[in-house]
């Protein structure tokens, strides 16, 4: 069997597959919400839709060039392509200022943010130096060197200042925390200095991340919904406050854990992991509660500090009216959308909704295809993710999972943060919706990553270990 | 510690997320309408195109109410944001100068307020007012301008439609136009604020067929407020509508020409055509020049002094005024006392003018005799039978069962009722019942000579000169009529289906003959009351009235019909405080009505002359 073809017959084909899907949908929407009708072909350069085929057709170049490379080397240059991209991360502070921040490099339109590679070096780097230590065998120190590789891309993207892509980045933690590097040593060293106690291992120091992190997001939620109320077009005079949809949320999602639980886990583990589950809703919906009276009963000037940090408000001028504007762009697609090219608040041309091919592009795919699209798209980005995780969970060598785990979770950051900015559920912060948002860094930086990915995976077999 | 089950903590957690915002955009997009009203208010615009009212053509198809369209270039100072005057300008094909020549214009034509007790002068130019920047624009002009608007904040078009009257006459039938009230808006969501409304005549009772729909075109929008496309491709567009045209049986030339007998005198006169009950002249005198109610500005300055001129022309007297019928009320009271058999058409009585006042004739010997000489004894004398039947052993009794049957009758023929006319002002007239009398003099304390003034068409009972020249009608047709209306076809459909109904007086077709024989001897032999009715080549069958009236002269008041043996127009001419009896003013002018609508000319020139010429002193 010669080379080339035991590479296409080992790539993964249903993500490779999804990965087109998606370029074909977001580069559909590109060019409905940028839509000209002087210059209706979509090869039209002046239009923002031909330089997004250009963008295209170089990222898919990009990915041929990394696929057709011995995938070893990303292992081995992963220190250098590191350092490079954090040089460009510091070259970058010099340029002038776009839009209030030093995001570009280059010239004109053909600029590329270097923010978006230093995420592919941080990967390599992190899958590099985790493949390297025993985890077992974990101290401080090595908390603090991983904790390192994140933090120094971090400090240099915040002084663009570029928020979004900061947030991002916090994406790497849960790929520690999967790989067991987390903040139990740390923790432990303070707890263990009280007299009398000596812990091998804490839960909460363990799962810190995932708990921080549902701690935050529900949190964040609560708040958002917490001065919403629902209305029902079918029972009027019916208002039931936000909070609320909040916890039967939550119920919905224990109850469907419970079912899942009964159908896969074992008998004698059942009754365990049900007694989790209740006790997991319980502390949930418990801090649901806590955030929800403890905001209601807040003095209206440290509310009113919340809602401006969180976008609550409504500000003519301030980043909410986007977002409003934004939600009822969405909100108004219906179950079936408006058809295509016919997004009425969205386009570029109506101008309602600003940045709406850019960080907002989800608003006229929402506003054109209606719930029906949106479902798919949301199924969609869950089946990508899926595979990248069982995708990583078949890797023999660490760095492979390692790296695989680092692409599901930016992946799924943007996908959370992007959308749920769409529907009120994230601060406006920007950050590209991948493989839709029109702009050429963030389309080759994805798809590098893709192809970096299928080229680990379709190689697997080679590693020895 | 077991890592390798830290993949499910990770998968949970992106899948519960992915449920979660799975159904947020469930109930955003599918459950909650808030966004769909909030996306309609940023991106979408409805326009709405208010199309032409319907005209109105005479029964000869003459334009008689038409519409002049025309579009102003209105401006708002206060809304304007740095305009920039070349490229305005040009769009409107102006100089530079021109433009700005006529911003000054506009604050000096509206004048300025001199404030006596201060000694200051200050403008009555408002900022905020919007003031026509070019007026009366042609669709072209607008075609042009219009479009780029938006991009001169503060000036916008506004299509103006205005009525126009090519003839200056049944301004009383026709009605008028005038901004809608904030009742009416609230009312109908149809009319938004500076719409036109009917509100009086046909105009009103028309609205709804005349206004046509309004045509709705939805807009997408953008940040900046311009137009972009229309909205789903004009799926939900419908287009303006313009109302049906109303083809009136009034025949104008004979409105005009009754405008001007009338010139110089309060009174009426009613023209219906019997076979259809088209009303072809409701002339109303004095009136207006409906051009004077055409727009805004004109109203405001013309309707407070017709509303407040003496002589009402404002009203109209055909539907509205009630006076007493006089002497034409005989025929009524001989058909029914004809009807009830209490009398024969050789009927006679005595002219005794002991009981009432009469004039000096020879007694009538039979009934076409009594209604020549309208001899009032001879009323009293019929009437008394028709009250007091001997049905009862109290006179009293006896007197409300026959003024029941009386009352009864006078219904049939439209009386003391609004007839149900297609314009609005109608007023009902009095026929007075037992109700009536027994509120008046007490239940059984009136008998026939309490209320014997009836007989002869005083007293308590009135009517309208539209009942009485319906009256006329149903004589003509022998029995039954139409309710008289104006309308006779809709756009391609006919009349209301309320005029496609015959009414039938109660009164048998046999009866009529003798009564009508009597019209004509009022014309036609000496003797007659209504001779300078006469006409050579048509018979005309007539009846006088002298309406007294306690607060000045006799009104004089004439019924007709013609020609006698295929009637083609019954007419009511009621003229107010005309020296002289029905025969002296009323009846001439009738037969200059019949003549002038017949034969489309006139032959009694000195007649005609001696008409026009009058001029009552309380004209002067
Ligand atoms: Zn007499």
């Amino acid at each position: 069997m010669r080379k080339g073809e035991s590479l296409v017959a080992h790539m993964d084909w249903p993500l490779f597959v999804s990965y087109i899907v998606m370029l074909i949908i977001g580069m559909a929407t590109v060019y409905s919400v940028a839509y000209n009708e002087d210059h209706p072909n979509i090869y039209e350069y002046s239009e923002k839709y031909g330089k997004q085929l250009v963008w295209l057709g170089i990222s898919l170049f990009l990915g041929l060039m990394v696929f057709l490379i011995d995938s070893d080397i990303y292992r081995k240059f992963s220190v250098p392509i590191y350092v490079f991209t954090l040089f460009l991360l510091v070259i970058v502070l010099f340029t002038p200022k776009i839009n209030g921040a030093r995001a570009w490099l280059g010239i004109g339109t053909m600029g590329v943010q270097p923010a978006e590679f230093a995420k592919i070096g941080t990967a390599l780097l992190l899958a590099r130096f985790i493949s390297t230590v025993n985890v077992k065998q974990q101290n401080i120190q090595t908390v603090l060197i991983a904790n390192a590789i994140i933090l120094m891309p971090m400090v240099l993207i915040l002084l663009q200042p570029d928020a979004g892509t900061f947030v991002v980045f916090t994406s790497f933690l849960f790929v520690m925390y999967r790989e067991g590097i987390t903040y139990d040593p740390l923790i432990l060293k303070l707890i263990n200095r009280i007299p009398g106690i000596r812990f091998k291992e804490t839960w909460v120091g363990g799962h810190f991340i995932p708990i921080l992190f549902v701690v935050i997001i529900l949190s964040v939620i609560t708040l958002l919904m917490s001065n919403e109320k629902l209305e029902f077009s079918f029972l009027p005079n019916v208002k039931v406050p936000g909070f609320y949809s909040v916890v039967a949320t939550l119920f919905l999602i224990s109850l469907i854990f419970l079912i899942f639980l009964r159908v896969v886990s074992a008998r004698r583990e059942r009754g365990r992991a049900t007694l989790v589950v209740i006790l997991g809703f319980s502390m949930a919906a418990g801090l649901s509660s806590m955030v929800n009276y403890g905001f209601q009963g807040l003095r209206s000037h440290q509310k009113d500090r919340i809602e401006l940090f969180l976008g609550m408000k409504e500000d003519p001028n301030g980043k909410d009216y986007n977002r409003n504007r934004a939600m009822a762009a969405v909100g108004s697609g219906g179950f079936l959308g408006k058809g295509y090219r016919e997004a009425s608040v969205s386009s570029v041309r109506s101008n309602h909704v600003p940045e709406s091919e850019t960080d907002f592009i989800f608003c006229p795919f929402a506003e054109e295809w209606g719930f029906a699209g949106t479902f798919i798209l949301v199924a969609l980005y869950m089946f990508m993710l899926v595979r990248i995780i069982i995708i990583a969970e078949r890797q023999r060598a660490v760095f492979n999972r390692v790296y695989a785990y680092t692409v599901a979770m930016i992946l799924f950051y943007h996908f959370a943060i992007n959308i749920g900015m769409n529907i009120g559920f994230a601060p406006v912060i920007g950050i590209p919706l991948p493989f839709f948002s029109y702009g050429g860094s963030s389309m080759m930086s994805f798809s590098v990553m893709m192809f970096i990915l299928l080229k680990l995976d379709s190689q697997r077999r080679d590693v020895l270990q | 510690m077991n890592l390798d089950a830290r993949r499910y903590v990770i998968l949970a957690f992106i899948l519960m997320v992915g449920v979660i915002y799975a159904s947020r955009l469930f109930y955003m997009q599918v459950v909650d309408d808030q966004w769909v009203l909030r996306a309609q208010e940023i991106a979408e615009k409805r326009w709405e195109i208010s199309p032409p009212r319907g005209v109105l053509f005479d029964r000869t198809g003459k334009k008689i109410v038409s519409n002049r369209t025309y579009y102003n270039l209105m401006m708002v100072e206060d809304e304007i944001e740095d305009l920039d005057t070349a490229k305005f300008a040009k769009l409107i094909g102006w100089t530079r100068e021109e433009v700005r020549n006529r911003f000054k214009e506009i604050v000096r034509g509206e004048g300025t307020y001199y404030n006596k007790n201060t000694h200051k002068r200050t403008p009555n130019y408002q900022k905020i007012r919007a003031y026509p920047f070019m007026k009366e624009l042609t669709l072209e002009e607008v075609a042009r301008i219009a479009p780029h608007l938006d991009n001169f904040k503060g000036f916008h078009e506004e299509i103006t439609s205005m009525r126009s009257y090519p003839y200056a006459n049944g301004a009383n039938i026709v009605g008028y136009l005038s901004e809608v009230s904030q009742e009416e808006i609230d009312e109908d969501r149809f009319y938004k604020p500076g719409n036109n409304i009917g509100k009086a005549g046909l105009e009103r009772f028309y609205e709804k067929e005349l206004r046509g729909r309004k045509g709705i075109r939805y807009i997408v929008t953008s940040a900046m407020n311009n137009a972009i496309e229309s909205y789903a491709d004009g799926k939900y567009d419908t287009s303006a509508l313009q109302g049906p045209p109303l083809k009136l049986g009034v025949d104008i030339l004979l409105q005009a020409y009754g405008e001007k007998l009338l010139k110089g005198k309060r009174g009426c006169i009613v023209a219906i055509e019997p076979l259809t009950g088209e009303i072809l002249a409701l002339v109303s005198s004095p009136s207006y020049d409906p051009n004077l109610m055409i727009g805004k500005r004109n109203i405001s300055m013309y309707y407070p002094k017709l509303l407040l001129d003496p002589s009402t022309p404002l009203l109209p007297r055909p539907l509205a005024s009630e006076y007493p019928p006089g002497s034409t009320f005989k025929l009524l009271n001989s058909l029914i006392a004809l009807q009830e058999g209490v009398i024969t058409p050789e009927f006679g009585a005595p002219c005794n003018k002991s009981v009432v006042g009469c004039h000096n004739h020879a007694s009538a010997g039979n009934l076409a005799d009594a209604i020549k000489h309208s001899c009032n004894p001879y009323y009293y004398a019929v009437m008394r039978r028709i009250v007091q039947q001997n049905r009862k052993k109290s006179v009293f009794a006896d007197a409300e069962v026959g003024l029941n049957r009386w009352v009864d009758y006078m219904k049939s023929f439209g009386l003391g009722r609004k007839l149900e006319t297609d314009i609005t002002g109608l007023r009902p007239g009095l026929i007075p019942d037992v109700a009536f009398y027994d509120k008046w003099y007490g239940h059984h304390r009136w008998a026939f000579s309490t209320i014997r003034s009836i007989s002869i068409g005083q007293g308590e009972v009135m009517i309208t000169p539209l009942q009485m020249a319906n009256i006329a009608a149903i004589i003509a047709n022998k029995g039954w009529y139409y309710t008289p209306h104006f309308v006779k076809s809709i756009g391609s459909k006919g009349p209301l289906p309320e005029y496609r109904r015959k009414h039938f007086a109660k009164i048998d077709t046999k009866h009529y003959d003798i009564i009508i024989e009597g019209m004509r001897r009022v014309v036609y032999e000496p003797g007659g009351t209504g001779r300078r009715a006469l006409l050579k080549d048509i018979v005309i069958c007539g009846k006088t009235g002298t309406v007294q009236n306690p607060h000045g002269e006799d009104h004089s008041t004439f019924l007709a019909f013609a020609p006698m043996d295929k009637p083609k127009i019954a007419i009511a001419v009621f003229i107010e405080n005309a020296k002289g009896g029905g025969g002296l003013w009323a009846a001439p002018t009738a037969s200059l009505m019949i003549e002038k609508y017949l034969n489309r000319k006139i032959t009694e020139k000195d007649r005609e002359k001696t008409i026009i010429d009058a001029v009552f002193s309380y004209m002067r």
